[in-house]
């Protein structure tokens, strides 16, 4: 019995020391086994078909015509237009964002009687998924019933309601405007993390040294929020070039194309003209748009790292 | 004078706090205020903030099927052009049973792995970190495509486990490095002294680490959640029927019909928006430190 009990627990020794040593592999290799079986297919699938005529009315002749996609793409009128936007619609965005995100956190930051109300909406915007975030601006600024044309109208503002997504140029504005308020929360957040890490001290010595409210801000805060700044620039850069949701409820990439962005017209190559070879050798471009973006952020983030 | 330019500055912040909370706050308001209206009222001008029949009519027809009286004055074409309203439960069902397990499994496979990550060396462990956090740089237009072609062959279509697996690829690097982050950032010596008592290093991770990153993975779990509840683009690609759509598939998916009643798809918007509100209210406080940590720890 004693012998048996004894050799029993000896194997629940070698058993947990065989577990000890495998499960740390196991808890890498799994995770990256999922990871990587949807990430190395889909680039080489997306690399190799951006490579051929390949027209999903016709899937069963694709001929191989090396860069020909990347020509007639990056030649169209499309790609340059949709560049175009994205490239106005992203300075508009992440400008916006960096005001409205250190506005809020300032002003979270104070003892203003207002403030804690918004401490507790704050999150919210960043908590819905973006198709809803669309939609409800849809509801917003809609010309029959939106609550903004009725406010500016009971304002005796104007006189007919605005169609806010017939003028290319308020369609841009309404974007802007849906994505801030969705992406705003997330950059508060994070500035309101980087105000918290200033050292009080640093505030103090510097009003002894007299400084007022907008040279404290000027000299101590800005310098101090510099790396936030870095990768919340960076960041929301890549998030307003890959937006999509908000575009796919909102505007449509209309009126006409003035709301079209680069992944609109990926998404628009694939699933509305149905060539799916023009789509991935875009969807390729926007990659590699994308690489020379992380590039840049990692080196200002090491320059940073040896700056401090 | 010193006084009174304070006072101005006071009045002056409250009332950007309160422009400020106004625009967060209204585009929620006005969607609940419209799913209480019917479709009538919601058209009047100019709207009525606070509804002046307020009804129930557009929740009964969502949840029992009983045509709100307002229709009836359009036609009856409108309101069967507005039956998929009457999907909003069904995908929500859907949408929770997703993002839950998305959820569980993602403190389950990792935990361990960024324990692995931040604690034990290895070869390959630089690269394979990298590798992780690399796979959620790629443009989600790129890989749409791909992830179909995947699901398909793997007979997946229409189904949980298809949006599962591809939730699990978007939700697993970013738990994988925050909890890698919040793992670095604990003091070693409480696992050291774990080790010297005996525990094994799987001990060590169940009995003295997860305790002691309980708030990040609160937070974890949260991000997890929320990331997969709201995603949409693969959703859309991934699922077919009521079988597996989620709300947001649905959602956009009736207000994309150019004749869908106003005030049917502000019901679903409302429904569908009560999981992540009260999740974000609630948990703010270790959501709002999750985020912080993401952006200051190194």
């Amino acid at each position: 019995m004693a012998v048996s009990s004894s050799a029993a627990k000896g194997n629940v020794r070698v058993r947990r020391r065989l577990w000890d040593r495998v499960y740390p592999t196991l808890s890498i290799v799994l995770p990256f086994l999922v990871i990587a079986l949807f990430t190395i297919y889909p680039v080489i699938y997306a690399v190799r078909n951006s490579l051929y005529l390949y027209l999903l009315t016709k899937p069963k002749t694709h001929p191989f015509i090396g860069l020909k996609n990347y020509q007639e793409v990056i030649s169209s009128y499309y790609f340059t237009n949709s560049l175009t936007n994205t490239a106005i619609y992203t300075v508009a965005v992440v400008i916006c964002v960096l005001l409205f995100g250190l506005a809020v956190a300032l002003l979270l930051n104070t003892k203003v009687l207002f403030s804690h109300p918004l401490r507790i909406v704050i999150l919210l915007p960043w908590a819905i998924p973006a198709v809803v975030a669309g939609l409800m601006w849809k509801w917003m600024l809609n010309s029959d019933f939106g609550l903004v044309n009725g406010l500016l109208y009971g304002l005796g503002l104007i006189r007919d309601y605005i169609p806010f997504f017939a003028n290319p140029t308020l369609a841009k504005f309404s974007l802007v405007m849906a994505f801030v308020w969705k992406e705003g929360p997330l950059v508060t957040i994070f500035f309101l993390a980087g105000l918290q890490l200033i050292p009080t001290e640093l505030y103090e010595a510097a009003r002894i040294d007299g400084g007022g409210g907008w040279r404290l801000f000027r000299s101590v805060t800005l310098p101090l929020l510099r790396p936030i700044i870095l990768i919340v620039m960076v960041y929301e850069t890549m998030t307003a070039i890959l937006v999509f949701d908000i575009i796919y409820v909102l505007t449509g990439g209309g009126p006409g194309d003035s709301t079209a962005m680069i992944s609109w017209f990926a998404y628009a190559e694939i699933f509305k003209f149905l060539n799916l070879g023009h789509g991935l050798a875009l969807a390729i471009v926007i990659a590699l748009i994308m690489l020379v973006l992380i590039l840049i952020y990692l080196r200002l983030l090491r320059t940073e790292d040896t700056v401090s | 004078m010193a006084l009174n330019k304070r006072t101005l500055n006071v009045v002056f912040l409250n009332l950007l706090a309160l422009l400020l909370l106004i625009y967060i706050v209204a585009p929620f308001l006005w969607v609940a205020v419209a799913s209480f209206q019917g479709e009538m009222e919601l058209l009047s001008r100019p709207p009525h903030i606070i509804p002046q029949n307020p009804t129930l009519d557009n929740y009964n027809y969502v949840f029992t099927g009983k045509i709100p009286t307002a229709y009836e004055v359009t036609g009856q074409l409108r309101s069967r052009i507005s039956e998929e309203a009457r999907l909003i439960a069904p995908a929500l069902k859907n949408s929770f049973v997703v993002a839950g397990t998305v959820m569980l499994i993602n403190l389950l496979f990792g935990t361990p792995a960024a324990y692995t990550f931040a604690r034990i060396a290895f070869k390959g462990k630089q690269p394979a970190y990298n590798f992780i956090l690399a796979s959620r740089l790629l443009p989600a237009m790129a890989i749409a495509i791909p992830y179909f072609v995947i699901i398909q062959s793997l007979k997946l279509m229409d189904t949980y486990t298809a949006l599962i697996l591809v939730h699990l690829v978007f939700t697993l690097p970013f738990t994988i490095w925050f909890l890698t982050l919040y793992i670095s950032n604990i003091p070693r010596e409480m696992e050291d002294a774990g080790l010297v008592d005996g525990c094994t290093p799987f001990q060590v991770l169940r009995r003295i680490v997860v305790p002691m990153i309980a708030p990040g993975l609160v937070a974890a779990a949260a991000f997890a959640f929320m990331t997969s509840y709201n995603e949409f683009l693969f959703a859309r690609f991934i699922t077919q029927s009521i079988d597996s759509q989620t709300g947001p598939v649905v959602i956009a998916s009736i207000a994309g019909n150019p004749d869908a009643s106003y005030s049917l798809i502000s019901v679903c918007i409302t429904l569908g928006l009560i999981p992540p509100l009260i999740l974000a209210i609630t948990m703010r406080k270790w959501l709002t430190e999750g985020l912080s940590a993401s952006i200051t720890y190194r």
